[in-house]
């Protein structure tokens, strides 16, 4: 599983800020470009992020597997027609840019997601959303990261002991509910002693958050990523 | 650090309990991207995610229910792995996966409003069968029109390819999770209410 890795690559220095502006232009210039010559700068510009965050591309593809079957089927299924002749090759081959597309925008947010610490995120958040919303959402993202391991943790224990009874042999939606119901009290319980531990220690609105400084290395990644917008209305 | 020169704003009693449980829900339905079962109709597997979108409408209620699935998008996106198959990014959010993504806050508060009948929040184990019943059938309509027509764009296939590739050996299981939901809402078994 791809998470934050520590280091000093040239993407680990730069500003979460600008690193989530340049996924977006990336993002918004691959839906503009879908064209054999704009995928293939797109792929220099994505191959030079992954470059940046010193992340191999076999990694990242890796990271998204579980994406493959989808982005091949889409293509094959829209190549096939009913009657004859049954498949036109020639209609594949729209989806198959689409599918590539996707996987460029995949790489790109993979790097993002090795280089940058949730805290630093956690702060981007806080200052780009203004307001309570932006609050809310900074500290609940830092709750996810916190209680998903011990959650996960939870839910694999739980699977373990039904397995061990021969639980793993009842009908399928009897299984999900006693996971569900397990993970539920798990989370529920964790939630209210969470609340508890807020309320004693003055959780407030405005906590003090981690600076964020753009550096001058920023200032390069977003002329980059405003050149990569621009490029969209070309 | 960065210093701030305002007074501490408390956050009041009843939203401290409400933003912990939102939390710990949209890591709950984190943890539910792991809970991996074979399907017989396809080679990616089903999980209990759809399950988690019901039960945050039903649970949490409309509003609650709605900022819980927020908040999972919003780490899945900086890079909590909490996506299908453990991934995470602002991949996953445009690409052929957004349109079910994004339809999880809108299907949560969709079933949390059919469910409680209004925003605000009724106990939810007096909710008749039928009523549990057709709100998350509704939840499972706008996941999957959603979802399509999102899968149709990012790929820039018809519809019905898209409801093909990305739902079909999906939909089926909807009504076992619809089946497990109302099980889990009816018994004694959640300690919280």
């Amino acid at each position: 599983m791809l998470t934050y890795a520590p280091g000093d690559s040239l993407a680990h220095r730069l500003d979460p800020r600008s690193k989530l502006l340049f996924q977006l232009s990336f993002a918004w210039t691959a839906f503009a470009h879908t064209t054999p010559r704009g995928l293939a700068t797109l792929t220099g510009v994505a191959l030079g992020a992954l470059l940046a965050a010193e992340l191999s591309p076999r990694t990242a593809l890796r990271e998204f597997r579980f994406a493959l079957p989808f982005l091949a089927a889409a293509p094959l299924l829209e190549a096939l027609t009913l009657g004859p002749p049954w498949v036109v090759p020639g209609d594949a081959v729209p989806p198959a840019l689409a599918s590539y597309r996707v996987l460029l925008i995949f790489l790109v947010s993979a790097a993002y997601v090795r280089t940058t610490p949730v805290r630093d995120s956690r702060a981007a958040i806080q200052r780009l959303v203004p307001g309570k919303p932006g609050q809310f959402l900074g500290v609940g993202v830092a709750l996810v990261f916190r209680f998903l391991p011990v959650l996960r943790a939870d839910l694999a224990r739980v699977r373990e002991a039904m397995a061990a009874r021969l639980g793993d042999e009842r009908p399928l939606g009897e299984r999900m509910r006693l996971v569900a119901t397990a993970g539920l009290n798990r989370a529920f319980g964790r939630a209210d002693r969470l609340a508890l531990a807020l309320r004693a220690r003055c959780f407030a609105w405005n906590p003090t958050l981690p600076a964020l400084r753009f550096s001058r290395l920023d200032a390069p990644a977003v002329a980059l990523s405003v050149i990569i917008a621009a490029f969209s209305l070309v | 650090m960065a210093t701030t020169t305002d007074s501490v704003d408390l956050v009041g009693d009843e939203v401290v309990g409400n933003v912990a449980r939102a939390a710990l829900f949209a890591a709950l339905m984190g943890a539910f991207a792991y809970v991996s079962f074979p399907n017989p109709l396809s080679p990616s597997p089903i999980t209990l995610q759809v399950l988690g979108v019901f039960l945050a409408g039903i649970m949490l209620g409309p509003v609650w229910g709605a900022a819980a699935m927020v908040l999972y998008l919003a780490a899945g996106a900086v890079g909590a792995p909490v996506f299908a198959g453990g991934s995470s990014g602002i991949g996953p959010l445009v690409g052929f996966t957004a349109g079910y993504l994004w339809s999880y806050p809108i299907a949560a508060f969709v079933v949390g409003a059919a469910v409680h009948g209004g925003f605000a929040l009724r106990d939810y184990r007096d909710a008749s069968v039928v009523r549990l019943v057709g709100a998350m059938t509704l939840g499972t309509a706008v996941i999957y029109a959603l979802g399509t027509v999102g899968f149709a764009y990012v790929q820039n296939v018809g519809l019905v390819e898209a409801f093909l590739v990305s739902a079909v050996a999906f939909v089926p299981f909807e009504a076992v999770k619809i089946a497990a939901a109302v099980g889990i809402v009816r018994s004694d078994a959640i300690a919280a209410s």
